[in-house]
């Protein structure tokens, strides 16, 4: 009997292999006839979030010398090249480079720069062929990236948060529609209508 | 009945018509077929590994080759074109000998299995009467080449991997083996041609895969297995071994690998579904069809149209299994080399001789379900 059980406990297992591969298979499927969430890399690229942290940029004449920067840098990173001038009592910036080979862009210098000479941009393509090269100096620093919405030869895609409730598909979305949420100026101008509204019925009150 | 098109009588009918004597119009037709079986079969890897890379992407919501060709349908030929460009490299003190003729032993075998696949009644290269034996031969030869390219490599990753290979195809050819027997046993025949008319009666009704569900189960995956797909891809698993006995190869000698083995699918799933869902009968026989029509079953036209549709229902019948190995290969992970050789030789082995033997007593019985 032990072993008629045994027997039916294999079996029984067997079967339930079957069940599970079926319902796997049953999946997968399903997943066939889904659209694909590609984004087509070179021809359409994802807008960066808001506060995305890409290549920081740097503006030169804004720059007292002060040193925040290396000081907050995990890692003293940036180097600033200046030398004091004696007639006018004050730092001479000579040269500013960050090395993006080694940078893990935290931000922490931008938090904390006095003059906000220093801000993040939205620019990721940092490859190149050497990584010497991405030791940026302070030229490069201070190039702008181009904005992706802007690039005639590019299909800006909204990534997930800029997308409306409910809607994960950017690529065939009507024109016009909104992400989740209201716009901080709709808000806004809400609050004003009902604060205005709010004078009105207290300026009634007191009339009559 | 003999029905169907006889294209070779009627060429060598038409060539006698300019004087040609019938054994020389013979000899002429012959390599027609052969070369014409060479192309489909290559054309049949083609049209399996787009599907491959297009379904694979589907399943997991990506878009797949597409900038070769119209819906990427040239990336195979591409992919073909580039390792026939890549440089031949034979490793330093490897075996040269047995390490090209590794890849051709594994491919050859797998070409010759077509000789025996039937795509009408007269549409095969040869109406073996040992048929199904010869398939199962052929695909045991497989192992050696495999075995050679492995040990031949100097490499000891392509060494377990050419013996894992080899254990792999030993342990699953026996149950693929006996469930090919449980079929033979019932069409009383091994010839390809006659277990596809013994199952052509009744439509879909008399298909094997009714009287057959747990040899035709058995038969799928042990064909998987033999062809190393997915659940048991263990010979080049890339996370344990390298890429197993092809780990050394490149070029066309890597090519001739990767074709055997999409060559190899399709022919499992052509041999699916001829022994078990009727080959290139309809799912409504033809005789039914032309009665309810009302046209004749033997005029030229109407036999032209029914050669073409059984050839349509193979290839559909076949790349419905090519579908589910592909969709398979997505779903279930791969097995541990112990799994592997437990399903084979504790589950797939005793249920496949059950099955034989049940179906020998079946057949006793019920000598008329059962081709007694």
């Amino acid at each position: 009997m032990k072993f008629l059980k045994q027997v039916g406990d294999y079996a029984k297992d067997s079967f339930q292999a079957a069940k599970f591969i079926g319902q796997g298979l049953a999946v997968t499927f399903d997943h066939m006839g889904r659209r694909p969430v590609t984004v087509q890399y070179p021809y359409e690229k994802l807008i960066p979030s808001e506060r995305y942290r890409g290549r920081i940029h740097f503006e030169f004449d804004k720059c007292i010398s002060c040193e925040v920067c290396v000081r907050v840098c995990p890692i003293n990173l940036p180097v600033v090249d200046w030398e004091f001038n004696k007639e006018q009592k004050k730092k001479k910036l000579n040269h500013y480079s960050i090395d993006f080979g080694v940078c893990i862009f935290c931000g922490n210098c931008v938090e904390y720069c006095p003059t906000n000479c220093l801000s993040m941009t939205e620019e990721y393509e940092l490859s190149a062929y050497d990584r010497h090269e991405l030791n940026y100096d302070s030229v490069a620093l201070g190039r702008l990236p181009e904005k992706v919405t802007l690039d005639p030869m590019v299909q800006p895609i909204r990534e997930l948060a800029y997308l409306p409730k409910g809607v994960t598909e950017p690529h065939d979305l009507p024109k016009g529609s909104q992400r989740a949420g209201r716009h901080p100026e709709d808000i806004l101008e809400e609050l004003e209508q009902e604060k205005a509204k709010r004078q009105k019925a207290s300026a009634d009150s007191e009339n009559n | 009945m003999e029905s169907g098109i006889d294209l070779q009588g009627s060429v060598i009918e038409i060539l006698g018509g300019f004087g040609i004597p019938a054994g020389l119009a013979k000899v002429i037709w012959m390599p027609v077929p052969m070369l014409l079986m060479l192309v489909a079969a290559t054309v049949g890897v083609l049209v399996s590994v787009w599907l491959e890379r297009k379904i694979s992407a589907a399943a997991q919501q990506r878009v797949g080759p597409e900038f070769a060709g119209p819906l990427g349908t040239l990336q195979p030929v591409a992919d073909g074109l580039k390792l026939l460009f890549k440089e031949d490299i034979i490793p330093t003190r490897a075996d040269p000998w047995l390490f090209t003729l590794g890849p051709a032993i594994v491919v050859i075998p797998v070409f010759l299995s077509y000789l025996i696949v039937p795509f009408g009644q007269n549409l095969v290269i040869t109406d073996l009467s040992i048929g199904a034996f010869l398939w199962i031969a052929l695909s045991s030869i497989t192992p050696i080449g495999l075995l050679m390219s492995g040990y031949s490599s100097n490499n000891k990753y392509a060494l377990i991997g050419g013996l894992r290979a080899a254990a792999q195809s030993i342990s699953y050819e026996i149950p693929l083996a006996l469930s090919v027997l449980a079929i033979v046993l019932m069409s009383n025949s091994l010839s390809t041609i006659d277990i596809v008319n013994q199952q052509a009666d009744y439509g879909i009704l008399s298909w094997n895969l009714w009287r057959q569900p747990v040899g035709f189960v058995i038969f799928w995956v042990a064909a998987l297995a033999e062809t190393e797909r997915l659940p048991f891809d263990l010979p080049e698993a890339e996370e344990e071994l390298v890429a197993g006995y092809q780990t050394e190869y490149t070029g066309m000698k890597f090519a001739l690998f990767y074709l055997g083995s999409y060559v190899n699918l399709v022919l499992s799933a052509l041999f699916v579904s001829i022994f078990y869902l009727g080959g290139w009968t309809l799912p409504i026989p033809v005789e039914t069809l032309t009665q309810w029509l009302g046209v004749n079953e033997f005029s030229p036209a109407v036999q032209v149209i029914t050669g073409s549709l059984g050839i349509t229902m193979v290839l559909l019948k076949t790349y419905l299994f090519v579908f589910l190995a592909i969709l398979l290969r997505w779903t279930t992970p791969r097995v541990r080399i112990d799994q592997l050789l437990d399903l084979g030789w504790k589950f797939l082995l005793p249920v496949s001789l059950a099955n034989l033997l049940i179906t020998a007593a079946l057949k006793l019985a019920f000598p008329v379900a059962f081709g007694g």
